[in-house]
């Protein structure tokens, strides 16, 4: 089906072909909305309509289904690395565009399904793009506990991937933790490893930029810049290494990095290839730990110490919230207008320069424009 | 005198440009052409009779006339320096068709000539009051581009042989086609506007050059066909691809693009592509600008001019833009044997 729509496609006229499509999209919504005798729901969403091009576009969307709900969205909280990969079209990260970003969200519930377990108004978090309102289906949504700031609960997908990373990291009270990389999963990473009791915790970038939310009662306790001292590294002997980078050369430095028989955790989304490694020096002689730590390779349903499921890590992401255990609202450098997305994206697109959390804040009206770096000048 | 006082200008010279010249000064509303002089009489009565002026006879009684505040030279190249130094002298304004003039030395005389006597000096790099122009600046400005790191322009066209020996001018001379009297061929003549814009619109100057240009089938001993390369600023590259002996294909078309942008100029106005949402366009888009209000770009240049005498500050179009362009034009002639040319920086005067 998928392949006749294509080649029909290609039969058009590359001009129209944007319109051809939307046209598509336009009556096949109505027609699964007339079929499921569900609504269409209208809101503005950011996309990327280009590499380095974001955009708030005006969308439709199907209602919600009977187990899910309709959120509108209070904050959605950028995931830099992904996102820009995306956005800039690196390796093992190109999409086609329009490509809508974003996964990680707290709002209210606007309707609820008949068999969702929600009512309307209610705060929940989780899967959702950047959109003032969209769906939330059940393999994706918390409740958001009273006295949990929807400003921290739009944090819960990076809750989720440093979560699974710390479980697999195995840290036990008193461990000599580094987290190499300190944007915001780097920061996400630390502050979850202080909560279950790694101390000290030493935060390792190539440069200060980040450095002032980096380090703090809630963050580590000391910040190596690399580039100032690159023999630091050799000298830390970590029992554990947070690998929060993503690159080769990264997980290099994180294994020189960890004490011989320590544990090098590969948190990062790795998207280049290491060559010409001396794995006998930087790995075997060193009895080194290497533990592959992604989202992706989360169990769905069977569970075990070293490895929560998705709903788990969520909910425990919440309640380390709820019990002030954790808290991440002073990672957020920069509360932005959707409607400065653009602007947002340049940044990112160019290395996300000293930010770390980046929220978009859907409470403005579309025509308002206010954003609020918290930690860097104007563009 | 108010400042809202028509400047009285004589028109110098009668021939094809000159006219146009002469007819949208008065347009302008800022100035009025109190008389015309030409080699030309029956040009220069013709000329005169349309815009209610009088003839003059010579330059001396233009100079000597306490009813001409400035002078408009629509004069072959080579005369621009000397009838500049005389109109200085006599202290009259000075209003110049391009170049300033064929040599940065000649050019330099007229500056400081101007600036001993006080007077004001432009060029008539008017291309910039067009609409189109003055847009592509504006969006340039809001960031459409980001930072510049292209420039390319492509000026293709067939000048007849006729245009060299003068043929469409009311006083045939083929002044045109000799190095010694225009300066240079078709950079010089036509593409020295495209340079000139192209500064104005990306606040950038040509700082290196190299050029390979040569005559191959028009009269006389200026380049009827060019490439330019060209360092821009610190950092962008541009080419300039410049004929007129192309036959059937004629283009004039600049691309200028950066970081976050690509504008194109050409006969059909305007296209902007920008990763930013640049003057309320959706980004990631080429947008057109095929409509532009119908002004006269002479005339805005002249009311520019105007306002500087009355005010006593510098014409937006004045010596130093004209100056740089020539050296561009200097530099570009001059690489074909010195190889590539760092151009001058313009003196502060």
């Amino acid at each position: 089906m998928i392949q006749a729509l294509g080649a029909v496609y290609k039969q058009i006229p590359p001009g129209i072909r944007p319109y051809a499509k939307n046209t598509f999209v336009w009556g096949t919504l109505r027609s699964q909305a007339v079929a499921g005798r569900r609504a269409i729901g209208r809101g503005r969403r950011v996309e990327f309509l280009d590499f380095e091009i974001a955009h708030l576009e005006p969308f439709e969307f199907l209602g919600p289904g009977p187990r899910d709900v309709q959120v509108a969205a209070a904050f959605s909280t950028v995931s830099p690395g992904t996102e820009r990969a995306v956005l800039c079209g690196l390796p093992g990260a190109r999409r086609p565009f329009p490509y809508v970003p974003g996964y990680s969200v707290a709002g209210t519930v606007t309707k609820a399904g008949r068999a969702s377990g929600f009512t309307v108004g209610q705060p929940v978090a989780g899967r959702m793009g950047h959109a003032s309102d969209g769906i939330m289906t059940p393999a994706s949504l918390f409740a958001v506990p009273e006295g949990v700031d929807l400003l921290e609960a739009s944090y819960i997908e990076i809750g989720i991937i440093c979560l699974q990373g710390i479980r697999k990291a195995g840290i036990r009270p008193g461990d000599r933790v580094a987290v190499l990389g300190q944007g915001l999963i780097g920061q996400m990473a630390t502050r979850l490893a202080r909560a279950v009791g790694a101390s000290p915790i030493v935060a390792l970038a190539m440069s200060r930029r980040r450095a002032r939310s980096a380090v703090g009662a809630h963050g580590a306790d000391t910040f190596v810049a690399i580039a100032e001292d690159p023999g630091a590294l050799t000298a830390l002997g970590a029992d554990i290494v947070i690998e929060a980078v993503g690159t080769s050369k990264a997980i290099v430095q994180a294994m020189g990095a960890v004490r011989p028989g320590g544990t090098v955790v590969l948190l990062g989304s790795s998207r280049d290839l290491g060559r010409d490694l001396d794995w006998r020096d930087i790995a075997q002689q060193r009895r080194v730990r290497l533990v592959g730590a992604h989202i992706s390779i989360m169990p769905a349903k069977d569970a075990s110490p070293g490895s929560w499921t998705y709903a788990q890590e969520g909910r425990l992401f919440l309640e380390l919230l709820r019990t002030g255990q954790l808290h991440v609202a002073d990672l957020t450098t920069w509360r932005a207008s959707p409607t400065a997305c653009n602007q947002v994206y340049e940044v990112v697109a160019q290395g996300g320069a000293d930010q770390v959390g980046i929220v978009f804040d859907w409470h403005a009206g579309p025509g308002d424009a206010a954003t609020r770096r918290e930690g860097i000048g104007a563009r | 005198m108010t400042a809202t006082e028509p400047l009285k200008v004589a028109a110098i010279g009668a021939g094809g440009i000159a006219q146009r010249n002469a007819t949208e000064t008065a347009r302008s509303g800022a100035a009025t052409i109190v008389g015309v002089l030409d080699v030309n009489m029956k040009a220069a009565r013709d000329l005169a009779g349309k815009l209610k002026a009088r003839v003059f006879a010579s330059y001396d009684e233009v100079l000597g006339s306490p009813d001409v505040e400035a002078v408009l030279l629509s004069t072959p190249h080579d005369l621009h320096c000397e009838q500049t130094l005389a109109a200085a002298r006599a202290g009259k304004h000075v209003l110049v068709e391009k170049p300033l003039a064929t040599t940065l030395e000649d050019a330099e005389r007229m500056i400081a000539a101007c600036r001993t006597a006080g007077v004001q000096l432009a060029v008539n790099y008017s291309f910039r009051y067009l609409p189109k122009i003055q847009k592509a600046k504006e969006l340039v400005r809001e960031g459409a581009l980001g930072d510049i790191t292209g420039i390319q322009v492509i000026a293709h066209q067939f000048k007849d042989l006729g245009y060299w020996m003068g043929a469409r001018s009311t006083s045939p001379d083929d002044w045109r086609s000799l190095k010694a009297r225009s300066g240079g061929g078709f950079l010089m003549m036509n593409v020295c506007h495209t340079i000139d814009y192209l500064y104005f619109i990306t606040g950038m100057r040509g700082t290196r050059v190299y050029a390979e240009y040569a005559n191959l089938a028009s009269p006389g001993d200026v380049e009827d066909i060019i490439s330019v390369s060209c360092r821009w600023g610190d950092r962008a590259i541009g080419s300039i691809c410049a004929s007129s002996i192309l036959r059937g294909a004629d283009t004039a078309e600049e691309r200028i693009w950066g970081t976050k942008g690509t504008l194109v100029i050409n006969e059909s106005g305007l296209s902007m592509y920008s990763t930013r949402p640049v003057d309320g366009k959706r980004p990631g888009r080429l947008h057109a600008y095929r409509t532009f209000p119908d002004v006269s770009w002479t005339a805005a240049w002249v009311r520019d001019f105007v306002t500087a005498v009355r005010t006593g500050t510098t014409p937006p179009v004045g010596a130093r833009e004209a100056w740089e362009n020539l050296a561009f034009l200097e530099s570009a002639y001059a690489s074909l044997t010195a190889g590539p040319v760092t151009i001058p920086e313009c003196p502060q005067w």
